[in-house]
This record gives structure tokens, sequence and C-alpha cells, in this order.
């Protein structure tokens, strides 16, 4: 087992959106002198969910890259065999030379993750930052996170994290190679 | 002008003025990323600085106003007509005596800032460009402990320790107003087993973390310290030993006695959190460790002296000053000053100018020493504002009665000539204070400019300055405002500006620490021996004429003010029956405390990486009953404005309170533009209803009571 993936702390995590301009950033992908809101691909992005009713209510936020299947639907998808999981690391990555810009990993991709680039017509996704991991640094989005939410490493290590910690993986949101782990509850000293 | 490579510097997407790495490539900044020789943190903010650098609206060229204010329509001019205008218009009226009715709205970065300078020189005032967000805090440290007069202090949750509580009161301190830190820092010291507990009539990010959200009415905040510090001491939970040691003779028993009927269930009816609720506060924080404070739009609701006041009481009888996990009590760097050092103006509570003018008696209590913005209307319209200087602050959109502010400065006397003389705006792109702006002067990003920047809020992090350096070229002919204002120094006052530029005004006043920029760049951009202190009084005393805590103000008898009032503030009092609802303007972590740049950014206004745009926010509850569903376009109606905007409806809200996330309803920039509604067209003027205004500590809301129709 050589897969590399990221853990993703539901307690920690407070929707700022940090990682999704940093590593927007870091892979090139803003035209800073022309991009518009809504027009700006990311390979990252934040999602919520509010539980209850005032006031007692809560709210959890998590973050959604590229899950590194471990049988990837885009790699069965793409006929021009541009996609690949690579051996050593377990990154699904995207052959810029191969892609011939079907869209068909698009939509293959369950997690609705994979960018496309018009004027390219190129498909374009999270690599986790293979380019930084190669070099033994971590991915752009852990090393930014505010409050250390995204922990990276290799997926077994990061599970066996979890359990010493004490704490649950939610396997709905991913059973993949992202490791998202269960907020507790919040907000219990309300109403008591 | 740097090699490639990460480059320390310092952000300035907003007030907080992070510590970050800077990544130049073949000349162009590419990322950005939390320095982590000072906590390692930068926000979405900070990360979004790389699209500001580079955007299409940045101003490259000085521009002067042709037609009327307001219209918008310049024409380019060099920079030597600039600054004949500039040295023009304020030898004009400093020629005539009148140098006090200048105001320089920017950022002061302490007392570091060059513009500050200009303008002791000039014998003008600053204000900081802001409603004056916590100044009732910093009035109530100053006399109870002898604070710093310097903007706030959060507590340092990094000293936070285990079983300890973090009470955010109105403060958004996950949405980066404070250091990027912030919140790593909280979530640290919840993981120590520290609580978290958010009193807020919004669920905020950090109420989403908490232990405990406390759905306060809005201005509550001073009856339900109130309360608690009733419930502490009625039940002997005090910290009996620092009030027999610190605090000044007779003060408790007079706090005492004023609280005595100032029952849970008395401030219950105030405030609407359950006595029990109270009580259980109150004894969580006489029993814990260590309890810190932080509050901020709590005091921007209304009646922010009582509420600074309360807070502080509450502070000093629970023992949390100057302890691990409390309140710091900062001191000051030893920065060198720039001699010979210009007088500054008089004091203002000598003189008959603008916030004082007509509203002198009113006023005579205030003591803090920068204008309000709010007041500067009322200014303009006595006569007693002739000259306003605008730097990287927007008063047209962003503060509270921007109408007023907006028709004020278009007015004329019986001779049709302007009756503010001169607007000058200085900012790194077009805002809607630009639009009336008679010269608009092209600014600097804090990737193209020097600075030396010392916070007392960075306090948290020890004694420190940090250096703000290019490393980027600035487009076309851009000029940092610091510069502007040293030209401007040496022809108007030579004598006060005998040094070359920035560089050299910074070298002077490092030389307090023995170094010099080029020292300072050496190092990493940082000077911090990271030492903070606790308990510093037990050597010195505190900073009072007594050297005790002060928790009585006698100077403040005549107003009925010398312990705080348990009331709301007057304005959600009036005309409950007609307004039903309180607007409640929140901020969130994309645009909180910037300027135009931030709103006129692509990737703040994404909705992948931002905030696209701000819908009013119900509760569904409350939206029931007035027949409105989740998406409806309703009508908002204050006492002087209306507003048309969809309504998005949320379990994130008490449901007498409607929210407005600031900072949208520009009118100028390729992105804001059209974005969004402005929470300020709901909000009076300040300065024209005095009597709703809390004229001691200073603050303007930014809420007031509305009703909403569809």
């Amino acid at each position: 087992m050589h897969q590399l993936g990221l853990m993703i702390d539901m307690n920690k995590c407070i929707g700022c959106k940090t990682c999704v301009v940093a590593c927007r950033n870091h892979h090139g992908i803003v035209d800073h002198e022309n991009c518009m809101p809504g027009e700006i691909p990311f390979y990252i992005r934040v999602e919520s969910l509010t539980e209850g009713t005032y006031p007692l209510v809560s709210e959890h936020c998590w973050v959604v890259p590229c899950q590194h299947c471990k049988n990837a639907q885009c790699v069965k998808a793409c006929a021009s065999e541009a996609i690949v999981k690579d051996p050593q690391t377990g990154i699904v990555r995207i052959d810029a030379d191969k892609c011939a810009g079907s869209k068909a990993c698009i939509e293959a991709c369950p997690y609705n993750v994979i960018q496309f680039d018009a004027v390219r017509n190129k498909a374009h996704k999270c690599d986790l930052c293979h380019d930084r991991v190669v070099a033994g640094e971590i991915p752009v989005c852990a090393e930014v996170c505010m409050t250390d939410a995204i922990s990276f490493g290799e997926v077994e290590m990061l599970r066996q994290t979890a359990l010493d910690q004490g704490r649950e993986i939610d396997r709905k949101k991913s059973a993949m190679s992202i490791v998202y782990l269960k907020p507790t509850p919040k907000n219990t000293l309300a109403g008591v | 002008m740097v090699q490639d490579g990460w480059h320390p510097t310092v952000c300035y997407q907003c007030k907080a003025e992070c510590a970050i790495l800077a990544k130049v490539q073949d000349g162009r900044v590419t990322e950005v990323k939390g320095n982590p020789k000072y906590g390692g943190k930068a926000c979405v903010k900070g990360m979004a600085g790389v699209t500001l650098q580079y955007a299409k609206d940045r101003l490259t060229k000085p521009l002067k106003r042709v037609g009327e204010r307001g219209e918008g329509r310049f024409e380019e001019i060099s920079w030597n007509e600039a600054f004949d205008i500039i040295e023009e218009k304020l030898r004009s009226l400093y020629d005539r005596g009148e140098g006090h009715k200048l105001t320089y709205s920017f950022f002061p970065h302490s007392l570091t800032d060059p513009k500050w300078h200009f303008l002791n020189a000039y014998g003008g005032y600053i204000n900081t460009g802001l409603p004056h967000c916590d100044s009732g805090k910093i009035v109530s440290e100053i006399k109870c402990w002898g604070g710093i007069p310097n903007h706030h202090i959060p507590p340092a949750w990094f000293t936070m320790p285990k079983d300890g509580i973090i009470l955010l009161v109105g403060r958004h301190a996950f949405g980066c107003l404070d250091d990027a830190c912030v919140p790593r820092d909280i979530m640290e010291a919840m993981d120590r087993g520290a609580k978290l507990i958010v009193v807020d009539p919004i669920f905020s990010p950090d109420a989403a973390k908490a232990d405990w959200w406390i759905p306060i009415r809005p201005s509550g905040d001073t009856a339900l310290f109130l309360g608690m510090i009733h419930h502490i001491i009625e039940n002997d939970l005090y910290d009996k030993k620092f009030v027999e040691e610190w605090v000044r003779e007779g003060d408790f028993d007079k706090v005492k006695a004023h609280v005595k009927d100032m029952t849970p269930e008395a401030m219950s009816a105030i405030c609407d959190v359950p006595a029990d609720d109270i009580r259980r506060l109150a004894v969580m924080c006489a029993e814990a460790p260590a309890v810190g404070v932080d509050g901020f739009k709590s005091i921007m609701l209304g009646q922010a002296l009582d509420f600074g006041h309360a807070w502080s009481i509450f502070l000093a009888i629970t023992g949390n000053l100057d302890n691990p996990g409390g309140q710091p009590i900062p001191e000051l760097t030893p920065l060198s000053p720039v001699e010979p050092q210009p007088p500054g103006p008089p004091p203002l509570n000598e003189m008959g100018f603008h916030r004082t003018g007509p509203n002198r008696d009113a006023f005579r209590n205030y003591s803090f020493i920068m204008e309000p913005t709010w007041y500067e209307a009322q200014a303009i319209k006595d006569g007693s504002l002739k000259i306003l200087l605008v730097t990287e602050a927007n008063p047209a959109l962003t503060e509270m009665g921007s109408k007023e502010w907006q028709k004020a400065v278009c007015m004329k006397d019986a001779n049709g000539e302007y009756m503010l003389e001169f607007l000058l705006n200085t900012d790194i792109m077009l805002s809607e204070t630009a639009k009336y702006a008679d010269l608009v002067l092209p600014d600097q990003t804090h990737f193209e400019r020097y600075e030396l920047l010392y916070m007392p809020w960075w306090y948290n992090f020890g004694h420190g300055v940090l250096l703000r350096q290019p490393l980027v070229k600035a487009p076309g002919e851009a000029m940092h405002s610091n510069l502007v204002f040293i030209e401007i120094g040496k022809r108007m006052f030579p004598e006060y500006f005998q040094f070359k530029d920035d560089v050299e005004y910074y070298d002077i006043q490092l030389k307090g620490l023995g170094l010099s920029v080029e020292k300072l760049k050496a190092m990493g951009g940082k000077w911090s021996p990271g030492t903070m202190g606790f308990r510093k009084y037990r050597d010195g005393g505190f900073g009072t004429p007594s050297g005790t805590v002060h928790l009585y103000w006698e100077d403040l008898e005549e107003v009925g003010q010398q312990l705080p009032r348990a009331i709301l503030a007057p304005e959600y009092d009036a005309d409950v029956e007609e307004y039903p609802f309180i607007m409640i303007s929140y901020r969130r972590i994309h645009i909180n405390g910037t300027g135009p740049w931030s709103s006129n950014n692509a990737q703040l206004r994404d909705p992948a990486s931002g905030q696209s745009t701000n819908p009013a926010i119900l509760n569904p509850a409350a939206a029931a009953k007035l027949g409105i569903g989740d998406g409806d376009t309703v009508t908002i109606k204050s006492r002087t404005g209306e507003l048309r905007m969809p309504v998005r409806l949320t379990e994130h809200i008490r449901p007498d309170c409607v929210g407005i996330m600031h900072g949208f309803g520009a009118t100028v920039g390729r992105v804001a533009a059209g974005a969004g509604h402005c929470d300020n067209e709901l909000i009076p003027d300040a300065g024209s209803h005095l009597e709703w205004q809390d004229l001691i500590g200073g603050e303007a809301h930014v809420s007031t009571r509305v009703r909403i129709t569809r």
C-alpha cells in the first residue's frame, strides 16, 4: 500500500477557503489580470451542512479535493489513457499531453472535482501537489490551512492517527484516499 | 526587484497586517503564505493578494477631477501638477490659521507612519477610516488600568491554560481581523481543554465551533456582564486577593452597590439571555483558571463605553488582567522618535472645531485621540472640516450614513464653491470615495512599498516590529501615500522633514532597537524577543494615576456614566412597533477589515473561494410569520433608508434580527460593481442623531431598527 492522501478534521475546518486560493495560486490556474468571479477553475471546494433549529444549531464544513480513488472512474473513462494512478504514490494524475479533451472523465467523476480548460482543450485537477510531495513537501492546502484541519500522509497512517485520537471516520463522505474525521458535537452547553 | 524565491513581508489585505512570505518568480508575485517566524498563518484575503497585484483596475497615474464631484470624471495629470495642487490647497487653509480643519483618514500603523508626522506638523487630525470600531474598549481600558491607547489587544489565546474560558462577545475571531494565527490558537487551546463561548446574535463560524452559542439581543452585552458581575459578587466568587491588593480602595464597594439590583433575572429581561444561563456563565468564568474576552461587533451595536466598562470590571474582579489567557497589558516597543518632533494639533477638547463645533457641549467628556468618521458630514456642513484626505478607506460606501457623507461633500456655499474645499483620495484602485475626490493618486500595494510596522496587537506574539518591503515594481506611476506626504512635508515643513525618504525615516525609528532597515531586512524582516511578561503590574503598578485599577469613574459622574448603565442602545428601544427587526451588519473573512481592493478582488468575490453575494439572512420562523420564502425579494426599510434585496432563510440568526453582510453594494470596479447590497443604505448618519450616540465612547452603530415587507 503506497497510497498518499489527506485527512480533513471536521472539528477544525472553519470554511474559510484559504486552501482554495492558495491551491489556485500554486498551480497557476488563475488569470489574475482578467479573471471574473464564477469563471475561475478550482481543484478544491468547501461544503457545509447546518443541522438543528435556532438556538440549538450546529454547522460543519469540509473541503472536497480529488479523492484519488482506488479504482478511479476517470481513469476508466479516459479513452486516450491520459489519466494514470501513480503506482508509487496512488496519486491520480492527468497527462496534459495525452488529454484529448473528451470530457469523459468529468462526466465519470462521482465527486465532481475535475476542471476543464476550454482554451487548451484539456481536463485538469488536483494532483495532490505531486511536484511538492515527491520533493518532500506537503500539499499546499495542508500547508496553508489556517486551523491545521488538513493533514497529509499515507492513508493507512492517517487512519491510524484517527484511531489513536479516538476519532470516528466519516466513510459516507469518502471511502477513498481522503479521510474525513466526523465532528464531535458542538454547542453542547446550550440548553443544558 | 528581488531574486526569485520566498521573501518575508507583511500583508495589507486587511488591518490585521499578518507576517507573510511572498513568492517571487520572474519579477511577479505568484504565491503567499504565512511566515513561520511569526505564527505561520495567512488567511484567504492574504492569498488573494496576488489577484489584487495584477488586477486590471489598478490606478497607474494621478487623476484630476473634471466636472462635478460624484460624477467620477477625471483627466490624467503629472505628479508635479498633482503635488502643486496639493501644496496650494493645503497652504491656503494653513495660512488662514485653520490647520485644525484638516482631517486625514488613514490606518496609522501605530506611530511609525510618516503621514502621522505630516499631520502633526500641519496641526490636523486623524481618523482611522473606521467608525472607531473599538474605541469604547480602549477608553475604558485607559480609564480602568491605564492600557495602551491603540486599537484592540485581544487575549493571547495560545497562552490560555487548560480549562480556561475563551469568551468571544460579538467578536468574529475566525474572520481574521486579528492575526491569521488566531483561529489556530483558539482551536489548540480547545484541544488543551479550554471552552469556547460565543455571544452573538448571529451564529458565526466561531459559534459553529463553540461549546456554547449564546444568541444575545443586540447591545445586551452590558446587561449580560452586569448580571454576571452581580452573581459573582453576591456569591463571593470574585478574586478577593486581586481586588484587595490592586483595585482602588472604595471602588469595589461602589460596584457592589451599583449592581445590587442587577440580578440575573433583571438583566435577562434586557439582554434576553436566560437568568440561569447568566448564572452558569458567571460561575464557569469565576471558577476557570483564566478568562479571555474579545469583543468587537458587540461594542458597535451600541453603548460602547458602558460595555467596555462592564467588561473591564468583570476582568478585574475575576483576576484576569495580564495573566496567561487573560487580558494582556502591553508595553511599547522602544522605537526612537524622529526629531525634531512636530507639536501635533491642539487637544480636541480645547478646540471649537468639527467634532465639538455646534455640539461642543455634548462632546465635552469625549477623550479619545482620533475623530469618528461619522461626524465628517456634519463637520462639512458647519464649516469646520475644510480639507479631507483619504488613504485606503472608502467613507462614501463603507461608513454608516454614507449617503449623508456623499451629500455633504457635494454641498456648495453661496459663492458656488464646495464647502469641503479639497478632497484627496489615494488608493490602489478607484472607489466610491474617489468619485467625489478632486485628486486621485495611484497608491502602491503591500508588495511594492516599504513600511515599518509596529502594532500593539502583535503583542500576542511578544513585542515586535515587522518590515514590509518592496518585492515587485509598481505599475505605471503608482507611488505610496507615505512618499507623497513626505514630499508635501518637505515642501511645507522642511524643518520637520530633514530625512531623505521613508527608509531613512524608518532607520531613525529603528535606532531605538539598534537596527536599520537594512539590518532588519537581513534578519528576515522581524525584530521580536518574543516576550510578553505576565502580571507586570506587580513591579510598578498599573498605568492609572493611583497605580491601581479604577473601577469607578468620578470624571463621568455629571453624565451619569461613572459606572456602566444596563441599558440597550436607545435607538433599539425606540419605534419597536413600526420597525420590529434589528438589522445587524456582519462581517465574514473574505472582506473583513478591508478596502475597495478586496471587494473588487475576483478571488474574494468568487463563489468557490469567496463571497459572491450578500442576501439578507432571516430566521425561518420570523419569515413564516411574514409569508416570506427562501429566495424571495423583500423590502427592508429603516428610519432613513430602504433596500430591495433577496433573502436567505437560515437558523443562524435570532428571529428578531435580519443580517446583512457588510462590504457589498459597490458602484465602482470591474468585479465589485453591482454585486450585492450595501447595509449602509439603511443606517442613518450618526452625527445627525446625537441623542442616540455614545458621545463619550465614540462608537457609531453599524445596525439599526428596520421593517421587512414582501
